[in-house]
């Protein structure tokens, strides 16, 4: 082989490597850069763009798997009276309303964010899994439920690279609730594992828009210095 | 909890009873901070009922009372800031009391995550401003409704507008976002649009619309646009204004050009409604003439043989072939077929209105007409006749050939135009066949032989010395008795074009004034009116003038001679020689006397339509 053309050949795929590098860059949804830098501003904004979006994105189909559920297994069957004060995330002391969200401080939302979104990972495995096996479930229920399941992580690790951003070093060491609601969701009676579903799903939906809401309001807050 | 419910049913002595169970209706938060539950009363039972709320919150064991019953209207429970908890369950009940009992409503669940409901946006603006490219669209803004928090992200409202143009029956919706500005294009200038905004938080209800807000869209008129179209309409004002003055200075001419008058028939006795009906047979009959369209005997008239001399004074004489007069006749200017109807109306001096000089007509009104049309017997050709008549301007050789040729024509000289037109044009064919049935000087059909009328009669001046006149009558009589045909002139029948004019010898005078006229060979002018007996050779005598008492004055030779043709009884109206059945339906080419000029000199023939005249 000639060695001039081995050190094209070379040269040209050190190129490929570095274009491919680039093209897989560009394909990175979440880009990083160090903290400090003059645009990391922006990419916080594209962060919690992005997380925002998702977010939202996340509570539509929470809230349309409850109500379907609600209609097709729950009526009459007086679970709302039951479902009071039982979810497992109730535990975090999350705002409750406006003025309690807007005194807390950017930090601690994000970290709460962060603490619910990492509460729900568990849940939102067992639930795709449960509905699947239900052979009652339709195919809408189980398909929005992987499709939270799904969209849950990505936001969670858009969460972790914000916090990462907002305030790096204050890492929290995976502070979040426990799910226990597993084996209500197995049991064979049909009433009990129907009522651990209803109240996993209206959780959910809460939880879902709480974090949609902290959110955007932490969004507003930081990058449009509460000027939406 | 307890659920005291008195039962309602229970009523004492005078008809009460404990108020009946509320309902609550409905709960709604406008921006996500405060609430308001309504509820509905049941019967009060008669007495005036105490509504009263109590909730109990999520997680809380307390029982609290509605903070305010009134911010919401009657039967309301407003819950303000303070007493708003999102993402938390308020447990909700009514309580009715009345003199006789108390009954509670159901509990209501209720959290105010989910009853979000805004109200509509304000101040609704409607704007039309132009873009860069000089398009216009309406400008669209509003403000979110006043309680709600957007600036901190608390609530989030997406938009949603609709117009319609005023009289629209619908809507037309469009998305606008986050946004509280939109554009919209395409817009109909001239029309009122009404614009209706409403929004929704985000996970929440749609608002009311908001009020109905409207604005007429300008029409789209620029001040370039306005210079613009005022050159345009001073340009085109100048381009009309030398229109008209074209038009005016030669309005006549173009008019004239663009349209020639239609000559109309004016045969007299003939009815041009006939001609509309398309009753041919009528009309012929109202011709006299019978049997037409020609049938084949017509044939027999058809001139063979035609001799034309080209030479300005005399042309050949058609040679005929049988009795029938043959007409002389050029091919391009005769038409020899028989059936052509020109006859009289061809003839040159068939004037209706001009008549200026003498003039023997045509065997054929052809002259003109021959010249267009091809002989074709039997077919009706329709000649134009022309309506300003047989002209011969005076250079009609008519008979200057009478000495030389027995069988000479005078040529037309004018073959341009038809002097003769005769306007109408199914008479035309009658005149032609009657003009293919004269022939040579004389025109006169056997009886037996052309029953038609429409031969032209060209008069014969006289036996071979008469004078032919050239009838510019359209119709050519054939006596059915006497088998001469008259050529009638019609009044009405133009004189042909100042061509040379065919002569028509003039057989004889009928009893009853009308002029014989006969085929050159057939017949002799025997006509004792007619002028002394021509010379054997000279068939055609030149009429040079018809004197006051239709008296026809030949000339005997073309130079200056005149001869009385023959006069008639100035009393005896002339009649046709036909004495068909349908005499009075003949129509005849007539001339108005007063158009008759006579002209001596260089002459040729005179115009029998002028003595014509006087027969009818």
């Amino acid at each position: 082989m000639c060695p001039k053309g081995s050190s094209v050949k070379g040269s040209l795929l050190l190129l490929l490597l570095m274009s491919s590098r680039f093209l897989f860059k560009a394909v990175e949804s979440l880009p990083i850069c160090p903290s400090g830098a003059v645009n990391c501003q922006v990419s916080l904004s594209d962060l919690f763009d992005r997380a925002v979006m998702l977010s939202h994105y996340i509570h539509s189909p929470s809230s349309e798997m409850f109500n379907e559920f609600d209609e097709r297994y729950a009526q009459g069957r007086g679970f709302i009276t039951k479902a009071i004060n039982s979810c497992h995330t109730s535990s975090l002391s999350t705002p409750e309303d406006k003025e309690q969200a807007q005194q807390i401080r950017h930090e601690d939302l994000l970290n709460l964010v962060l603490r619910v979104l990492r509460s729900w990972s568990e849940p939102l495995y067992h639930l795709v899994t449960e509905v699947r096996s239900m052979q009652e479930a339709p195919d809408t229920i189980l398909l929005k439920a992987m499709e939270i399941e799904e969209q849950n992580k990505r936001l969670l690790e858009g969460m972790e690279k914000i916090v990462g951003q907002v305030h790096p070093g204050d890492r929290e060491n995976e502070v979040y609730s426990v799910w226990s609601g597993l084996p209500s969701l197995q049991m064979a009676d049909e009433d009990t594992r129907l009522f651990a579903f209803y109240n996993l799903l209206h959780c959910l939906r809460r939880d879902s828009h709480k974090i949609d809401n902290y959110l955007k309001l932490l969004k507003c807050r930081l990058i449009h210095d509460s000027n939406c | 909890m307890e659920n005291n419910t008195k039962d309602a049913t229970q009523a004492n002595t005078e008809g009460q009873s404990a108020p009946g169970k509320p309902k609550i209706e409905k709960c709604r938060s406008p921006e996500k901070e405060t609430f308001t539950c309504w509820w509905k009363p049941g019967s009060d039972g008669g007495t005036a009922a105490n509504y009263t709320l109590f909730y109990r919150k999520e997680g809380e064991s307390l029982t609290h009372e509605c903070p305010d019953y009134k911010t919401g209207g009657p039967y309301s429970c407003y819950f303000n800031k303070k007493h708003t908890s999102i993402w938390m369950i308020y447990i909700i009940w009514v309580n009715a009391t009345n003199q006789m009992g108390r009954s509670m409503s159901e509990p209501h669940y209720v959290d105010v995550t989910y009853i979000v409901e805004p109200d509509p946006p304000l101040n609704l603006t409607l704007e039309v401003k132009q873009s860069e490219d000089r398009k216009s669209y309406l400008l669209l803004k509003w403000s979110p409704p006043a309680l709600v928090d957007v600036r901190s992200g608390w609530l989030t409202l997406q938009y949603e507008l609709r117009l319609k143009p005023e009289k629209a029956p619908e809507w037309e919706t469009h998305f606008a976002g986050q946004q509280t500005q939109f554009k919209i294009f395409s817009l109909y200038p001239g029309q009122k649009y009404l614009v209706e905004v409403r929004c929704k938080p985000d996970h929440g209800s749609w608002s009311q619309w908001s009020p109905e807000n409207s604005i007429v869209i300008p029409s789209d008129i620029k001040m370039k646009d306005t210079t613009v179209w005022i050159f345009v309409a001073i340009l085109s004002s100048v381009v009309c204004l030398i229109m008209v003055w074209t038009m005016a200075l030669k309005g006549y001419s173009m008019i004239t050009c663009l349209l020639p008058p239609v000559p109309g028939p004016k045969i007299k006795g003939f009815d041009t409604h006939l001609l509309e009906k398309g009753k041919s047979e009528e009309l012929l009959s109202a011709l006299g003439c019978q049997g037409f369209p020609p049938t084949s005997d017509r044939e027999d008239l058809l001139v063979e043989y035609l001799e034309v001399d080209d030479s300005e004074d005399q042309q050949l004489m058609p040679t005929y072939e049988k009795d029938h007069p043959s007409q002389g006749r050029k091919p391009t200017q005769l038409d020899p077929d028989n059936d052509s109807g020109r006859g009289s109306c061809d003839s040159p001096s068939l004037l209706s209105e001009k008549c200026e000089e003498p003039r023997i007509p045509a065997p054929t009104f052809t002259i003109p007409e021959v010249n267009e049309k091809p002989d074709d017997p039997g077919t009706n050709v329709t000649h134009n006749w022309d309506p300003q008549g047989i002209n011969f301007k005076g250079k009609n050789p008519y008979f200057n050939a009478l000495g030389s040729k027995s069988s000479t024509w005078p040529i037309p000289q004018q073959s341009s135009n038809h002097s003769l037109r005769c306007s109408y044009h199914n008479i035309a064919d009658i005149c032609k066949v009657a003009l293919g049935t004269v022939n040579g000087p004389t025109v006169s059909l056997g009886k037996e032989e052309n029953h038609a009328l429409n031969y032209p009669t060209t008069i014969d001046t006289g036996g071979e010395e008469t004078t032919d006149k050239q009838n510019e009558l359209g119709h050519f009589h054939s006596n059915v008795d006497q088998g001469t045909t008259w050529l009638l002139p019609n009044e009405k029948m133009p004189f042909m074009s100042p061509r040379p004019m065919d002569y028509v010898e003039i057989h004889k005078v009928n009893k009853d004034g009308a002029l014989s006229l006969l085929p050159k060979q057939k017949e002799s002018n025997g006509n004792t009116e007619q002028a002394s007996a021509p010379d054997s050779s000279k068939e055609y005598a030149k009429v040079s003038r018809v004197m006051d008492n239709n008296i026809l004055v030949l000339m005997q030779d073309p130079r200056a001679q005149t001869r009385v043709i023959f006069e008639e009884s100035a009393k005896e109206s002339p009649q046709p020689l036909q004495h068909n059945q349908a005499e009075k339906n003949l129509s005849y080419c007539t001339f108005p006397p007063g158009d008759c000029r006579l002209q001596t000199g260089g002459l040729d023939y005179l115009d029998p339509t002028c003595f014509i005249h006087s027969f009818n």
